[in-house]
């Protein structure tokens, strides 16, 4: 059996070519089918997504699988492998699986350690399985690169760091307040970031959202978004001790909130935290409000400066992610090696066993009725034999198996041994 | 002092202790279940109080504010009338967190002004008694020690999301909601073991050594570092302080009581005396 993986993604080929290998969903399943009617191939995976396509076969042994991936890549996009020169990638058998490994643990994604990548993996697997295109080893290598990124998920930090502003916010809060739950959030004025800053805190468990804004019809607008409750632009300062997270993007020229009204806030709160987020330029709200305790102001260069440093953390978190990769394709290569040699083992067993038995029942019926001491030392004394003849052979199949020119050794022990399929 | 005087003083002090446990249980339970009871035992205890003091007036014929426990008992009346007061005046319900543990500590020590005849009846007993003691002060200052270190961690992670340059600590410390959190229920338990420790080892040095162990200095720092873990406890309760403030509050109640416990290091030549 032989593994390929062909294909472009982001970072070998400009979207101009992408978009040229790139198949549409809803020609997926004739390309698969295209694919897996061809001389040789096994099985078959086809991920098409806007960063990357890839293309995933396992072939027989007497097929060459690039020339097979060539010729399909030719036929079905009209586009000649040759023509693309270094933007078309090819990884046989380990390195297949660890590509195909890292790209599910999206180590090789454009902001690494975003998920999506592997729910459209987890799509294809799908389709190809729909397709009845995955049957025995490529389908095991994809499940198990699907546990893979579980692991790297859970087991380092690489996607646990927000990696877009809104979301940056929304990791600040948790920062601060522990939960969610409960917190109330403020928007004062309206805008795309504060919304989608507001959606954020909503769905991870902040309780109610009140909108403010000069024109109150606006406010009401923006609060039916949120289940949330519109207030009069008048009202809100007296409201603010009531509210855990501010976030203000109004089109005001002078600072909306001062810090000695924050001052007067926050001993109103008694000391309890607040966060003020001030997505607004020119900014709504005094610099030095971040001075006082137990309040925590950010404008749209601090979070820009947290997204900042979470990549930079992404990025250390990927190397340890990429260890652990490593190993899995260490694990998945012995797995695969004991699965290749398996029946072999297995069929030099049984043969030898077969010998074995014929020959003590014509011993027996030479000698006659054995007392059970009799029985029990031909017994042992055959199967001592047999062990030790297949010692050899099988220590020398486990050492062969996986190695490029072990087929032949392989093929030479069945047969010495005379064994069958 | 005067033997009536102290009866009714142990009177005082057992209704006084309705106090602490209001306190208690408002500190650990944020809740304020027997607030109305607390009050209604400190004004009856007043009485009592009262009545020992003048007592004590009469048996030795002159104003009772000479020597130590004396001052100490009317110390703690004028405390609980002042509070009593200021309840009826101004319902300040949340002093009641700081006042009743104090007036309850003060009044206890006060009641011991005059040493009792009876002796330990077993070494057994008494020494159990001291491990008691022992063991509730260590308990208290684990949960101390806790508080300080989550305290620390505290301004660390503050300072990191006050600086806005996020560097390896933000990634790694947990949020200060949590270590808020962790600090108010460590301290609040360390608080109750470390009163009940001081009442058991004020009662077991009263035992042992009469009225002597009052002018221990060991015994002083001790007080004082419950005095300030009162504080502490009071400031974050009532007065709302939070965050910062009260993470380095923490911090020097944990000094506070260190030094007491190196005070305390040489506690077996004192017990073996």
């Amino acid at each position: 059996m032989k593994l390929l993986v062909a294909g472009v993604s982001h970072k070998t080929a400009p979207v101009e070519v992408r978009e040229r290998l790139a198949f549409a969903e809803n020609t997926l399943g004739a390309a698969l089918h295209d694919l897996a009617s061809r001389q040789g191939i096994v099985e078959a995976l086809l991920l098409s997504t806007c960063n990357r396509v890839e293309i995933v076969v396992a072939t027989d042994d007497a097929t060459d699988p690039a020339a097979t991936v060539s010729a399909f890549l030719q036929e079905s996009r009209g586009v000649a492998p040759d023509a693309l020169g270094p933007s078309l990638y090819q990884h046989e058998g380990r390195d297949a699986i660890h590509h195909l490994f890292r790209v599910a643990s999206s180590l090789d994604s454009m902001v690494v350690g975003e998920p999506q990548i592997l729910g459209q993996l987890k799509q294809a697997y799908a389709h190809a399985k729909a397709n009845d295109c995955l049957t025995g080893l490529l389908e095991s290598i994809v499940s198990r690169a699907f546990n893979v990124a579980k692991r790297v998920r859970s087991e380092t930090g690489i996607g646990q760091m927000a990696v877009s502003v809104s979301y940056a916010a929304v990791e600040l809060a948790r920062k601060i307040f522990g939960t969610l739950a409960g917190r109330t959030v403020m928007i004062v004025g309206s805008g795309k970031m504060s919304e989608l800053a507001a959606r954020h805190l909503r769905r991870s468990g902040a309780s109610h959202i009140f909108v403010t804004n000069r024109t109150y019809e606006r406010a009401q607008e923006l609060a039916a978004i949120f289940q949330g409750t519109p207030v009069e632009y008048t009202r809100f300062a007296a409201m603010l001790p009531e509210v855990d997270i501010v976030i203000t993007s109004s089109g005001a020229p002078h600072f909306v909130l001062t810090k000695d009204e924050m001052q007067r806030v926050i001993v109103a709160r008694r000391n309890k935290p607040m966060f003020l987020i001030d997505i607004a330029v020119p900014r709504n709200i005094e610099p030095s409000v971040n001075e006082i305790d137990n309040i925590y102001l950010y404008d749209i260069d601090d979070l820009q400066e947290v997204v900042n440093s979470n990549l930079r953390e992404r990025i250390k978190e990927a190397d340890r992610a990429e260890a652990l990769v490593a190993q899995e394709v260490e694990h998945m290569m012995a797995r695969l090696k004991v699965q290749e040699i398996a029946p072999t083992i297995v069929s030099l067993q049984g043969q030898l066993e077969q010998i074995r038995a014929g020959e003590i029942e014509r011993a027996r019926r030479k000698l006659g009725p054995l007392t059970p001491e009799q029985e029990e030392a031909i017994e042992s004394l055959t199967r001592g034999i047999i062990n030790k003849i297949a010692h050899g052979p099988i220590s020398e199949l486990r050492k062969q198996a996986g190695r490029p020119d072990g087929v032949h050794v392989i093929d030479a022990i069945r047969q010495v041994f005379h064994l069958k399929d | 002092m005067a033997e009536m005087s102290i009866v009714w003083l142990r009177v005082a002090a057992g209704l006084y202790s309705l106090g602490l446990i209001d306190s208690i249980l408002t500190i650990t339970q944020r809740r304020a279940h027997l607030f109305r009871i607390a009050v209604g035992a400190l004004a009856l205890a007043g009485v009592f109080h009262l009545v020992s003091i003048v007592e004590q007036g009469t048996a030795i014929g002159q104003f009772p504010a000479s020597g130590f426990y004396e001052s100490m008992s009317l110390c703690a009346f004028l405390i609980t009338a002042l509070f009593l007061f200021v309840y009826w005046r101004y319902r300040l319900e949340s002093l009641g967190v700081f006042i009743f543990p104090l007036v309850f500590i003060m009044t206890l020590v006060a009641s011991m002004g005059r040493p009792v005849e009876a002796s330990w009846t077993s070494k057994t007993v008494r020494d159990a008694w001291l491990m008691v003691h022992v063991v509730l002060v260590l308990l208290g200052y684990a949960a101390l020690l806790f508080t300080a270190v989550a305290a620390v961690l505290y301004l660390v992670q503050e300072r990191e999301l006050k600086r806005k340059k996020p560097r390896s600590f933000y990634h790694r410390l947990p949020p200060l909601g949590t270590l808020d959190d962790l600090i108010t229920k460590f301290m609040s338990w360390g608080f109750v073991f470390i009163t009940v420790a001081v009442i058991v080892g004020s009662i077991w040095a009263f035992v042992e050594f009469g009225t002597r162990w009052v002018t221990d200095p060991k015994i002083a720092i001790s007080l004082f570092t419950w005095g300030i873990y009162l504080a502490m406890v009071f400031l974050r309760v009532s007065a709302g302080w939070r965050g910062r403030k009260a993470a380095l509050l923490a911090i020097t109640a944990l000094g506070c009581s260190a030094l007491t416990w190196a005070a305390h290091a040489q506690l077996q030549s004192l017990w073996l005396r």
